[in-house]
């Protein structure tokens, strides 16, 4: 399809456009206030909408003036492996504990770069655990347990 | 057959210095104790667990660590005692806002009532008014006539939502029947400076920040809201002087366990809270801070229940008669 | 007592073998804590707390100041070596930093970085140790009003930080002023933008802001193109400032020396206001603005010196008035006063030996952070030749179990992926990082100074205008704006000329 538009311009102006209509229209709902007292909605609301028009702008700017370099292809691998560990460090680190979520999320990190072997991959994250234990467990004395409840039953 | 399996497990796990190792209520502490702080590092709660915790390691015989879960007005930390394991591994020390949260708080994760099992009264920090260096009022009968006068004109710093410098402050304007304008400010510490600077007419805060100030002629003070005058400021007169009968407050912080702990260890750390309030150490640094230990018959569970119970349903009406909320 | 003596007495302190070997085991542990993401100062001081109840007053407290500052020194390592900020003022450096590193060129950057912060950081404390009263005085002047004013002009001329398109940047600063605003408004107590998640009520982690919209998106744009080429730094070329490299960063060290002490002054956020203003002096005075986001050495010595400075004199409204600039001087005055030592405007009468100790102690120490920096480049440059491969899943865990540290809060981590991927998509997209973060600790800042000006002038905007040092405050931001449109204004008449002939 043949555009005639900077695609990154449109897409940034609709990031823009996307959120500062979230930000806006969710703070019509708090209360605006009076020039004296202005309540919790004034600063998002003016900056929402200030927002929206930029994006409107950005958007304009990028129309007639396609994009001269290709895009770059999109790192699946890496959005889901690398995203995806720190959602399930987040979710489990509590529950499991130090030792097995550091071991799977280096494990998972690792392996979302096409250039680690699974072997390399064990080993980075088995290297990392340990190092990440004397760092952040010994040494600074994070108060995380090294096996979580869920694993004792 | 259950308490069996966690000592299995336990023994799997040998090394690790956290997991909960079954044992007997006889022999808490066998691991370090944690106390939750449910406000950042640094602040007046924080500072006198501090001082606490390390009197209470000597006695345990176990490290008492304290961690700051801040954020939400103390409710969020709060919440995370509620929901820990009543071990006696992980307590609370909480100041005046466990008992106005459920005011403030329209759906408060836990109930302080229920979800938790006082251990005792820390300590009950004076409040005093203060006012910039050049504001004209000259003793607390002129203020209370000025401030009756001038009414919304006068500028009145709190620390935001729930806090105890908004509390007294509400209570202030109650006693009195008149509004002042509040300026909220995220903590004391800018509260403060701006009074300093003069950019603000009237505070009320805790001794612990107000004292040095007070004392270099920094800030003006009228009066203390206790019922009686305190020794680091014995000039300073009590509001029931000035006319306001009745006018009790004081930021006072209590220890507390979740609920289902163990009666054995809840009198355990009742009694180490006791020592530690008595030992000297604690007594000097709490008066630097213009705050004194209650006497050891305070420092119980029934002490801080009674308390506790009290406050949150005085807090309940004056904070709706405000109409104060944080939803 | 005269300056001599005092400062006679402070060194008696300061060089007592103890309290050296206190304030280097503090500098030490800053640099280790502020290398590493997340761990900040604030949180290595508050659990050191307890440890210092059995040192000496002086000792303590040296070791303490010791941290602080040796965390705003060890902030922007990997910031330049990973693009990994843990603090606002290591964002900055980051922009540049990382960029020379990728260019081979992390040793100049880490070497131009630790110079500056020596300089700057010594200077600040002549200032702190001459002026600390009489500079803390001027500060109270700054209410409400002059701060608004001071924000606007540092968010105007802050445009400066963009390299591309200014609409871009101008949205991004406002994207990061609306984040800013996630959390319980402090007026009302309404939670906004919070889903009705009560981890959320204090807002949106810095770090985890930080860390996902530099770090992780960084990786994920390093892993687009990885079958085709290598990523990470292919060739070291030179450990050491060459001979151009020190002229071209001697002016910005003194530029950023006296906009960070000029700033660290100031209780209200100025301190956070330094490096950003420090970079934008230093593009738009630069010969050479082009090069600016693609590995300018200046853009890394001008911020660094400004941070430090502003580190040192963040010490004066604690030390003079008891009031604390940042959460680090709140823990400060804990460790004051569980020392025993209330702090407020008499200890520089009361406690002579620990007031002029502390300032003496950060001469040596700043003495100390050199000596130890500058070896350590060359260790911390070989580390770049770990291949990225194992580096990334480290920098990953790093980030995730760092920000967990900070207050054992997982919506911090899930904030980091929320921001990765938002990061990577607005990067790609031509949008660039640092103006986001200039706007998210700035947003919540600009509020909170509007809203209480206009509620002690009872809704009158004019008090902006009739504060004087608020007026040239905003005066300074409209010649700002002036300045930078001039340019294109006259640019578009020579083109039009052009095309008319």
């Amino acid at each position: 399809m043949a555009l005639n538009a900077s695609r990154n311009d449109l897409a940034s102006g609709a990031i823009f456009v996307a959120l500062g209509g979230y930000f806006a229209l969710e703070a019509m709902r708090y209360e605006f206030g009076t020039p004296f007292r202005m309540g919790p909605g004034f600063m998002p609301v003016v900056l929402g909408g200030i927002l929206v028009a930029l994006g409107v702008a950005v958007a304009a700017k990028g129309t007639g003036k396609p994009d001269t370099e290709a895009p770059a292809p999109w790192p699946w691998r890496g959005l889901v492996l690398v995203l995806g560990t720190i959602l399930f460090f987040a979710a489990t680190i509590r529950g499991l504990g130090f030792i097995p979520v550091v071991l799977i999320s280096g494990l998972a990190t690792a392996l979302s770069s096409s250039r680690n072997s699974l072997l390399s991959s064990l080993v980075i994250s088995v290297g990392l655990c340990v190092l990440c234990m004397l760092i952040f467990v010994i040494g600074l004395g994070l108060l995380v347990p090294w096996i979580g409840p869920w694993l004792r039953f | 057959m259950k308490t069996f399996v966690k000592i299995l497990a336990a023994g799997l796990v040998a090394g690790s210095a956290l997991s909960a190792v079954a044992v007997m209520a006889q022999d808490y502490p066998t691991q370090p104790v944690t106390i939750v702080v449910p406000f950042s590092a640094g602040g007046p709660t924080d500072t006198v667990t501090r001082l606490v915790a390390a009197a209470m390691s000597e006695d345990l015989g176990q490290q008492v660590v304290v961690q700051n879960v801040g954020g939400a007005g103390g409710t969020l930390g709060a919440g995370q005692v509620a929901a820990a394991n009543p071990d006696g591994y992980t307590l609370l020390l909480h100041h005046i806002g466990m008992s106005t949260a459920p005011a403030l708080y329209a759906s408060l994760p836990y109930d302080p009532m229920t979800d938790f099992a006082p251990i005792g009264l820390v300590t009950e920090v004076p409040m005093t008014i203060v006012a910039r260096k050049d504001f004209e009022p000259a003793t607390l009968e002129d203020l209370i006539a000025y401030i009756k006068e001038k009414g919304e004109d006068i500028t009145y710093a709190n620390a935001g939502i729930g806090a105890a410098s908004q509390l007294c402050g509400l209570l202030f304007m109650d006693a009195l029947g008149t509004k002042m304008t509040e300026v909220p400010y995220q903590g004391t510490g800018p509260a403060m400076t701006d009074l300093l600077g003069g950019q603000i007419d009237m505070m009320c805060d805790q001794t612990t920040n107000t004292t040095s100030q007070i004392q270099a002629g920094e800030i003006k003070a009228y009066a203390v809201t206790t019922p009686d005058r305190i020794a680091v400021l014995p000039e300073l007169p009590t509001l029931a002087e000035g006319g306001l009968d009745n006018f009790n407050l004081s930021v006072w912080h209590g220890l507390y366990a979740p609920a289902g702990t163990d009666q054995a260890i809840i009198d355990r750390l009742s009694q180490s809270l006791q020592k530690a309030l008595a030992d000297e150490n604690v007594g000097n640094s709490f008066a630097e801070l213009g705050t004194y230990p209650v006497p050891a018959d305070q420092a119980t569970p029934a002490a801080l229940k009674q308390k506790l119970e009290g406050q949150i349903a005085l807090w309940a009406e004056v904070i709706k008669a405000a109409g104060v909320s944080a939803q | 007592m005269d300056l001599i003596s005092s400062l006679a007495l402070g060194f008696s302190v300061a060089l007592d073998p103890i309290n050296i070997l206190y304030c280097f085991i503090g500098v030490l542990l800053g640099t280790l804590v502020g290398v590493l993401p997340g761990i900040g100062p604030t949180a290595t001081i508050a659990m050191l707390l307890p440890i210092t109840f059995s040192l000496q007053a002086e000792t303590a407290l040296i070791m303490l100041a010791g941290i602080y500052y040796g965390a705003q020194y060890g902030g922007s390592t990997t910031a330049i070596l990973i693009n990994l900020p843990g603090e606002s003022s290591a964002a900055v450096t980051a922009i540049d930093g990382y960029q020379m590193a990728r260019k081979g060129r992390a040793g100049p950057a880490l070497a131009a970085a630790a110079i500056g912060s020596f300089f700057a950081g010594s200077v600040a404390t002549l200032l702190l140790a001459f002026f600390a009263p009489p500079l803390a005085r001027a500060a109270l002047n700054f209410g409400a009003p002059e701060y608004f004013s001071l924000i606007v002009l540092g968010l105007l001329v802050s445009i400066a930080l963009a390299h591309g398109s200014i609409l871009k940047a101008l949205g991004m600063i406002v994207l990061g002023l609306l984040l800013g605003m996630v959390g319980q408004d402090i007026y009302t107590g309404t939670p906004r933008f919070t889903f009705g998640v009560r981890e959320l009520f204090g807002g949106l982690n810095f770090v985890a802001v930080a860390v996902g919209v530099f770090g992780v998106a960084e990786i994920l744009r390093n892993l687009e193109n990885e079958k085709e080429r290598e990523v990470g730094v292919t060739e070291v070329k030179n450990l050491w400032l060459t001979r151009d490299d020190i002229k071209r960063v001697i002016a910005p060290i003194l530029r950023g020396t006296v906009i960070g002490s000029v700033l660290g002054v100031l209780p209200g956020g100025g301190h956070i206001l330094s490096a950003f203003a420090s970079y934008s002096a230093e593009k738009r005075l630069s010969r050479t603005p082009q090069e600016f986001g693609h590995g300018a050495i200046e853009g890394v010595a001008g911020p660094e010196s400004a941070n430090n400075a502003a580190a040192q004199t963040s010490f004066i409204p604690l030390m003079t008035l008891g009031i604390p600039a940042h959460p680090v001087m709140a823990l400060m005055i804990g460790a004051f006063i569980l020392q025993g030592i209330t702090p407020g405007p008499n200890v520089i009468n009361e406690q002579p030996a620990l007031f002029w100790g502390i300032i003496a102690s950060m001469w040596v120490g700043n003495f100390l952070l050199v000596v130890l920096n500058l070896p350590l480049v060359g260790l911390w440059v070989k580390m770049l030749s770990i291949p990225y491969r194992v580096l990334f899943p480290a920098i990953v865990l790093f980030a995730c179990i760092g920000t967990f540290s900070i207050n054992q809060n997982i919506f911090d981590i899930y904030a980091i992926a929320f921001f990765g991927i938002l990061g990577y998509l607005l990067i790609r997209f031509g949008c660039e990082p640092a103006p986001l973060l200039l706007g998210f600790v700035l947003g919540p800042l600009l509020e909170e100074h509007l809203r209480r000006a206009m509620i002690i002038s009872r809704g009158d905007p004019m008090i902006f205008l009739h504060r004087p040092i608020s007026a040239t405050l905003l005066g300074l931001a409209l010649l700002a704006v002036i300045v930078a449109v001039l340019p294109s204004i006259r640019k578009k008449r020579t083109e039009v000329f052009v095309e008319d002939d």
